[in-house]
Formats: structure tokens, sequence, C-alpha cells
């Protein structure tokens, strides 16, 4: 493997903390890729083909409503990876999931991977750990949007994402904002509008900045302390 | 279809730039209805505001005002997204 493409692959932190050999066996198979926003990862009930792991994309995982709606349940960066489950066996995908954000990922085909896994105890305990952690995370997620208004839950998607993607400056469109949210196109364009008018955020086409994290923290509900990714895990026990 | 604009005024105004295609003024009615509705759910104003003193001005293309909704007429129950 090429220098750069060893650092593309440690760009996610769950490869990074990997112990070297076993990042060696997974390091055959891994390859890197480029994701536009929008792509298709997974469609629930199919197979799960390959395990993608983020090194500076965004993957939103979705429940998919009858009326063809979709709400997000999870976020996941360069914190995590999706799929990883596809190493205890034969696996269908549950959500929708799509890339939120394009960028760099790195992706090791599910059979390969579940192979590396069966013979590596401590990367399968990683995988259980993690799956924690998400499953937290999916919880909270749900207890959100039934609990909390639009625009603390806003406040509390910009930060996320921008956490996990470790840039301040959020590459996104209202629309497909307001269909993370569940939310009209409308109702995000006002509620940016305010949290700008506030100076929190600087809203263009295509992209929200974030200008004032303290303020855009304190406008968040409290989902935004509990899901971050460098405290969750510790918050129920888990070391990842 | 006609593009409609739904700003939103007290002693501030927040601008809604983006505008939205809608084939009537009865589907805008709707749309405010349910924008408003959204904004609404568990939250009890913007901007330090309360909701009462917010109203949504509905503006076509051209600018011209087609109605305004106070939101102190909008019921608030639950998210009904239509």
């Amino acid at each position: 493997m090429s220098d750069g493409l060893m650092q593309g692959h440690r760009e996610n932190r769950l490869l990074a903390a990997l112990p070297a050999e076993t990042f060696a066996l997974l390091g055959r198979d891994l390859r890197q890729v480029s994701l536009a926003q929008g792509a298709s990862i997974y469609e629930p009930g199919a197979p799960i083909d390959e395990v993608y792991f983020p090194q500076t994309g965004l993957i939103s995982l979705l429940v998919v409503t009858k009326d063809g709606g979709a709400i997000e349940t999870a976020i996941v960066g360069r914190e995590g990876a999706v799929g990883l489950h596809r190493a205890l066996g034969a696996r269908r995908s549950f959500t929708r999931a799509t890339t939120q954000i394009g960028g760099k990922f790195s992706i090791i085909r599910a059979s390969h991977f579940a192979q590396i896994v069966r013979e590596d105890p401590a990367l399968r305990d990683l995988i259980g750990r993690y799956t924690e952690v998400l499953w937290a995370e999916a919880q909270q997620t749900a207890a959100c949007n039934a609990a909390h208004d639009a625009s603390s839950r806003l406040c509390r998607w910009l930060l996320q994402s921008a956490d996990r993607t470790a840039s301040e400056r959020v590459p996104l469109t209202q629309e497909f904002l307001a269909q993370m949210l569940s939310l009209r196109r409308t109702t995000v364009t006002l509620l940016a509008q305010a949290l700008q008018k506030k100076g929190f955020i600087k809203y263009s086409r295509g992209h929200i900045a974030i200008l004032d994290r303290k303020g855009l923290e304190s406008a968040a509900c409290e989902c935004y302390h509990v899901t971050r990714y460098d405290s969750l895990p510790a918050k129920i026990g888990v070391k990842l | 279809m006609p593009l409609y604009y739904f700003h939103m005024r007290d002693t501030d105004t927040i601008a809604d730039v983006d505008g939205t295609e809608l084939p009537h003024h009865d589907a805008a009615r709707e749309h405010a209805n349910g924008v408003a509705r959204e904004l609404m759910y568990k939250s009890d104003g913007l901007l330090d505001e309360s909701w009462r003193h917010w109203t949504m001005i509905v503006h076509d293309a051209d600018g011209a005002e087609v109605f305004a909704l106070p939101f102190q007429d909008v019921e608030n129950g639950d998210d009904d997204k239509s």
C-alpha cells in the first residue's frame, strides 16, 4: 500500500485505532473511493456487500417511511463505519444509508472483511463496542426527533456534522437538510436565516459555515452533547 | 408553477430567500400552515420573541403580498406533515 493511500485510510478513526498487524490484514483489501453527496450506500432490505469507513465524507442512516419519506436516525463520519455487523454473518440493511456529505471513503468487500474478523477476536470485539455506541446514538436521535423543536434539532445536526467531518463548513443544500430533519425546506430556510441573524452561522447556497460555535451549542438541544463522538463511548462505559 | 415566498415578520424580518413553487394560493396557504406548525412544534418563539408576535407574510414572485398568517391563528397540534 502506498503511504498516501495508507494515510487516507488512517483518516478514519476506527481504522487508525487498529493495531498495526490487524490494519495490515485489512489494508490488503481496503480501497479508497470518492463519493458525491446523495450516493446510495444501502437500501432497506438489501444485502450488505461492502463496509464503508468514511475518511472525509459523512454517511446518514435513514428510516424510510411508507409514504416515501425518510428520517435520519444516525450520522456516521470519520469516527465510525457502516456495515460492520456484516462480519457477524450475512446481513441485510435495516436503514437506507446515503452519503450526506460527499468525500473520500475507505471500503472493503464484506466477505473479505468477515473473513478477517473471524480470525481476529480483537476486531470482532471492536465491532461489538462500536455497535453499542451507534445504538445509543440512534436512541438519542429517535427521542430528539420527537421531543425537540426544529431549531434545536437543526443546531444539533450542524454541530454533529461539523464534528464528524472535522470542518466548520458544512457543504449542504437546505433541501437535503430538510430531508434529514423531516421538515419542509421553507422551515429550514427560515430557521437558518434566524440563526444567521444571531451571528451563529453564515448561510449561503450550497453550504453553511459555523461562525460562533459556542452560540450554536447554546441553541442546540442537549442531544448534541449526549451524542458527541468523543464522549458518548465513555458515558456508556465503552472504550473505543 | 407560481413561486411563493414565505417571509416572517415581528419587529424584525426573516426573509425566505429561496421561495417554493406551488400550484395555487390554496396550496400556498396549506404550505404556510405546515411551515408554521413545524416552527412552533415544542417551541415558544423565535429570536427571543414569542410566536404571538410573529406573522407569516406570503409574497408572489413579483413581491406582492398574497396573504398574511398570524402565528397565533395557527393550531399548534401534532405536526401532521401532509
